[in-house]
């Protein structure tokens, strides 16, 4: 690799097919040991982008580089940098779990017993062990999806993209996919995910890039990008006595931008809500007032992504 | 390594397809078998006999000529409808009725009658005449004593010496002799008719049918997914046709090495047996990438696969042999590669050729593959790229 730079770099990247621009100058790095979420709807323009980055689709425009080497569509070298994992369940279901990852390790240029035992190890990390001579064919859809993954993890690259790799999966098996990637992430591997899912995107992402019709709107930790819409955190608090007196003196403490009370219930809005909850509960215990429960409801990326396009993720 | 790896994913896949146990391996051993049976070997035709009660010792002379030929088979009938149905329903090539009062009729000086059913088509009006030979030669001693009898000789004494007569007269042979080329000389198994045939047919055939292994590939995302991983088009396409050759390749051996020990057909010489498979395999394998890369879902490929496959098979000569074909359709065959493949194992295993006596036929196999395969080549790449 490269250096210390970042594992992926991707500039301007544009793609037209006929009068559609399907992607229109999008950009962003991934440093090592970093996981990047592209967020956005389908037909977002993720997948053209992934396939760009991939080699797998020529650019009309744009750059990118993988641990510096460009990537075209005829380049190996960065090729044996990236594990692939595709939308689609892309095995081939005639041949067992064991068949498919030998199958690809040699495509990787994997052999012998350096093969034989990676193939093992990631059988483990995917939870198929137990079914690795069975027929694909005759896998649940999530056991295909963790095969599909683990396809993509044999020969340990710098960098694994994967394309929605939780469509359709029952919720055991997304877990299991999501927990992966995450054990994958603490280990250093860079990771390129795309997803409509908000939460899987707040789970994994150490950062999100936004994009919706080819651009994206914006970019940052989940933090970053939430303060970067003004959106703020609630803090609903169920409980008897005096409340709108108490209210008042809540919107003193700092960080605090609005109170207002209510039938039993006080909301307090403020910039980080977890940072205001001790001296918020310390204020109404001293007040006399009886707390029965508090919750904190923080804004999330679909509220950004609602900010940015003027309309949800799912639509 | 590389290249090695898509072969042997395409064989893997091509063996553990279920349907492929029976169209692969079953069907054409059991069409080889049923054409040898049906057609290969010596085959001599049953003819049943009715003798009635009474028929006396004229009627038992005629069935014991009857069996003695090499030309039919002769079964017994207890009665005439038994007979008469079973050459209706085609058990029986024909049959005979000998009346009940044959013996006496001829003993009196009357016009004896034999009963001859036959079915209007088929070898009925042959083996007439092998009947009316048999009837001639048990009744022939028995009109020499009535000719006799009507010269003044005394009955008894007429009867041997119509016997003594019979021994007497030289016997004459008509020589026969044929003119112009045996249609399958050579051909000696029973199954070797059909087996250089159904071997053409079912190579190409399945070399068809595997073409929609290679659109799968695509359908599935496996193809996108090879192209992410560095491995350059080249190889890929490489690999493809090497995968699709090696499916047909063990298709044609399978059904090379089954019959010849299953059957004992002879292939002719082993070398120029390779080459005829060799080459043709090529020419399937081509045919199949190409049609894996002009169609878009397998459906269509298979459909499209096994019209083209049979059809080709028909025109080709695979189905009916070559030599009864019209002079215009023999040169309409000539456009298959099936006619060429057929033409050299003609040469090989009827006429005893080797290599050198075929490679007029190996040179056009031989283009007609790399014709396919550079075509098919061409539009693989295009349809790689874009999976």
């Amino acid at each position: 690799m490269g250096g210390n730079g970042p594992v992926l770099e991707a500039v301007g990247l544009r793609k037209r097919f006929g009068d559609l621009e399907a992607v229109r100058g999008v950009g962003f790095t991934i440093d090592p040991g970093e996981t990047y979420g592209l967020l956005g709807p389908n037909g977002a323009g993720k997948t053209t982008t992934i396939s760009m980055v991939s080699g797998l689709l020529e650019k009309d425009a744009g750059e990118v580089t993988i641990a510096g080497l460009p990537v075209t569509t005829t380049a190996l070298e960065p090729k044996r940098l990236v594990g692939l994992v595709p939308q689609e369940v892309a095995i081939y279901p005639d041949l067992t779990a064991r068949e498919n990852l030998r199958f690809f390790g040699r495509l990787y240029e994997m052999t012998g017993k350096a093969l034989a035992q990676r193939i093992d190890e990631v059988l483990a990390v995917i939870g198929l062990s137990d079914r690795a001579d069975d027929r694909a064919k005759d896998f649940s859809g999530g056991m295909k999806r963790r095969l599909n993954i683990g396809i993509g993890l044999l020969h340990r690259p710098a960098l694994l993209i994967l394309d929605e790799p939780t469509v359709g999966v029952d919720p055991q098996s997304r877990n299991a996919i999501l927990e992966s990637i995450e054990e994958l992430s603490a280990e250093g591997m860079a990771v390129l995910y795309t997803t409509h899912y908000m939460e899987e995107a707040e789970r994994l992402c150490d950062r999100v890039g936004i994009i919706d019709q080819g651009e994206i709107r914006a970019e940052g930790t989940r933090r970053q990008l939430v303060e970067s819409i003004g959106e703020q955190d609630r803090l609903r608090i169920e409980a008897s006595g005096p409340l709108r007196e108490v209210s008042a003196r809540l919107g003193e403490l700092p960080g605090v931008t609005g109170t207002s009370a209510g039938d039993g219930v006080v909301e307090v809005l403020a910039d980080d809500g977890g940072a205001i909850l001790s001296p918020a509960l310390a204020l109404l215990a001293a007040a006399g007032v009886a707390v029965s429960s508090v919750t904190i409801e923080e804004p999330d990326l679909e509220a950004v992504f609602l900010h940015l396009t003027g309309k949800a993720l799912r639509d | 390594m590389k290249v090695l790896a898509i072969v042997a994913a395409a064989l893997r896949r091509f063996v553990r397809e279920r349907s492929n146990v029976f169209f692969v391996f079953i069907l054409p051993l059991g069409i080889i078998l049923l054409i040898g049976v049906q057609f290969g070997g010596e085959f001599r035709p049953t003819v049943g006999v009715h003798l009635a009660p009474g028929a006396g010792p004229v009627g038992t002379e005629v069935v014991r000529i009857l069996g003695a030929t090499d030309e039919v088979q002769v079964r017994a009938y207890d009665t005439e409808a038994e007979l008469v149905d079973a050459v209706e329903l085609g058990g029986l090539a024909a049959g005979v009725t000998v009346p009940g009062d044959l013996e006496a009729t001829l003993a009196a000086g009357g016009a004896g009658e034999v009963g001859f059913v036959a079915r209007p088509d088929g070898t009925g009006p042959q083996l007439a005449v092998v009947v009316q030979e048999a009837v001639a030669a048990a009744t022939d001693t028995i009109a020499a004593a009535r000719a006799a009898v009507e010269l003044g000789v005394d009955p008894a004494a007429a009867l041997e010496l119509a016997d003594s007569v019979e021994d007497a007269v030289p016997e004459i042979i008509v020589t026969t002799t044929t003119t112009g080329e045996e249609l399958f000389a050579g051909v000696e198994g029973r199954f070797d008719t059909g087996a250089a045939g159904q071997l053409v047919l079912f190579t190409f055939l399945t070399g068809l049918a595997g073409s929609a292994d290679l659109i799968q590939s695509r359908t599935l995302g496996v193809t996108r997914r090879i192209m992410g991983t560095p491995t350059s088009v080249g190889t890929i396409v490489t690999g493809e046709a090497m995968g699709r050759f090696a499916v047909v390749f063990a298709q044609a051996l399978y059904i090379l090495v089954a019959t010849l020990l299953l059957f004992r057909v002879d292939w002719g010489d082993p070398v120029a047996a390779a080459a005829i498979l060799v080459t043709f395999s090529a020419v399937g394998a081509g045919a199949a990438m190409l049609m894996g890369a002009l169609f878009r879902n397998d459906a269509q490929a298979g459909s499209v696969g096994i019209m083209a496959g049979i059809g080709l098979a028909g025109i080709g000569g695979a189905m009916l042999p070559l030599e009864l074909f019209s002079p215009t359709m023999q040169t309409v065959a000539r456009f298959t590669p099936h006619a060429w493949a057929l033409d050299a194992f003609a040469e090989t295993v009827r006429r005893d050729g080797i290599v050198v006596d075929i490679l007029p036929q190996l040179g056009v196999l031989a283009a007609f593959a790399v014709v396919l395969i550079a075509v098919a080549s061409w539009r693989m790449r295009i349809v790689v790229t874009r999976a």
